[in-house]
């Protein structure tokens, strides 16, 4: 499973959506994701990939394409080490 | 068969967040010693040791007897968002006191701080029961609607339709094991009783309840809450809420509108006092909630009781002793297995 996959999965599990609704385009917003489950989805992604995403590089996800993008090039760095 | 969640003693266990409310520590650790006092009960107060070491002192309770301290170094403050609890305090009382519910060190938690922080800590470190989005609060209309319940009171402002239909089961299993009702009758709440009517997501919400299985008799309108034509009122938390605390405050205005009317004819002021202090107590008309578990966050895989922040030490004992007859009473279990039914069947 790409990590694409893994992070759709893990935010249609967190907000209850159907994960065929989510592309990269999507915002949160449009999925009616509120700030918690903004929250769980980071802290579940993290705990997944081991990684740590700080508050400021969040808040400037503008869309769910973002989101996997970053966790992406962090999955990459840590690979790399 | 012995409650799986009672603890060898026989003792339910209950963490208590006691750095939360408008008067904690002190209230809640009162609070607490009065329900340790009924001795059956284990209670853990959570929150910084060397505190609530000096809080305990005076009660004839010393930590390890029938009360435990459970060390928290952090608080969430009045001024700091809920959400903090995930990412930036995980280690604040009242989220050791959830995760205390999850390691199978408790049973229950009761918290009198942010009700945003405690379910919040619920969802993350307890976590949901399977086909619930959200936690619900649930509560019995009491003197005026004795079969009726209302749910969701306040815990979700901003609902999706599925949580709808969650709300009616949550408001389902409360009816059948509190008012012994054993089909209850399913009402949305909404503007007019026609299928059509209200918002989008009320529609999307009746298209979900209509196909669900459940007792749906359609829409209901606020002149049918008190009437009995339905036995759980499902509606938002923001709606619920509101119609809550206008319903809590009708016999308090019942009683000074009377009082005011009877002033000039001062041999009837007496009747007053019979009516609203002795008959038909105003303060009770819609306390019925409280005595049945109100504040209870359904839906969560865990007991969490929830209390007014400006609980002092006789509420946060009731509070406690709520929190543990709802464990003695299976809540979680029986909607557990309720939510199962539609998991199975693909509606949730």
């Amino acid at each position: 499973m790409t990590v694409e996959e893994q992070v759709r999965e893990i935010v249609a599990k967190i907000t209850h959506v159907d994960k065929s609704i989510i592309t990269r385009q999507s915002t949160f917003k449009e999925i009616k994701a509120d700030s918690l489950d903004v929250v769980q989805a980071l802290v579940a992604v993290e705990e997944t990939f081991g990684i740590e995403i700080p508050d400021e590089d969040a808040q400037k996800f503008q869309n769910f394409g973002d989101f996997v993008s970053y966790v992406e090039s962090r999955v990459a760095q840590v690979e790399k080490v | 068969m012995r409650n799986k969640n009672i603890a060898q003693n026989g003792k339910v266990r209950v963490a208590v967040d006691a750095m939360g409310g408008d008067y904690a520590p002190e209230e809640i650790v009162k609070g607490a010693v009065l329900a340790a006092q009924k001795g059956d009960v284990e209670l853990f107060l959570v929150g910084p040791t060397n505190i609530l070491e000096k809080e305990l002192a005076g009660s004839k309770f010393t930590n390890g007897s029938s009360i435990h301290i459970v060390e928290a170094s952090e608080v969430i403050k009045e001024n700091e968002s809920p959400v903090d609890v995930v990412r930036r305090k995980p280690n604040c009382s009242v989220a050791v006191a959830a995760k205390m519910v999850k390691a199978g060190e408790a049973d229950a938690i009761m918290s009198a701080g942010s009700s945003g922080a405690a379910a919040i800590s619920a969802i993350q470190f307890i976590g949901m029961l399977d086909g619930m989005y959200r936690p619900a609060i649930v509560g019995s209309l009491g003197s005026f609607a004795p079969n009726t319940v209302m749910v969701d009171l306040g815990a979700n402002a901003d609902c999706k339709p599925q949580q709808f239909l969650t709300f009616a089961i949550v408001g389902s299993v409360y009816a059948k094991k509190f008012l012994n009702i054993a089909d209850p009758k399913i009402g949305l709440l909404n503007t007019g009783s026609e299928e059509n009517k209200g918002s989008e997501i009320g529609r999307e919400a009746y298209a979900l309840l209509k196909d669900s299985g459940l007792n749906f008799v359609g829409n209901i309108e606020g002149n049918d809450i008190l009437n009995g034509k339905a036995n759980v009122v499902v509606c938002g938390g923001l709606v619920g809420n509101v119609l809550l605390k206008f319903y809590e405050s009708i016999g308090g205005h019942a009683k000074d509108w009377t009082a005011q009317k009877l002033k000039r004819y001062p041999p009837l002021d007496v009747l007053v006092k019979l009516l609203f202090d002795g008959l038909f107590p105003a303060t009770k008309i819609s306390g019925e909630s409280e005595k049945r578990g109100g504040g209870i966050l359904w839906g969560v895989d865990g007991v969490v009781r929830i209390a007014h922040g400006a609980s002092r030490a006789p509420q946060i004992a009731n509070a406690i002793e709520c929190a543990k007859e709802a464990v003695k009473a299976e809540v979680v279990e029986s909607l557990k297995s309720e939510l199962a039914k539609f998991n199975q069947g693909g509606k949730l």
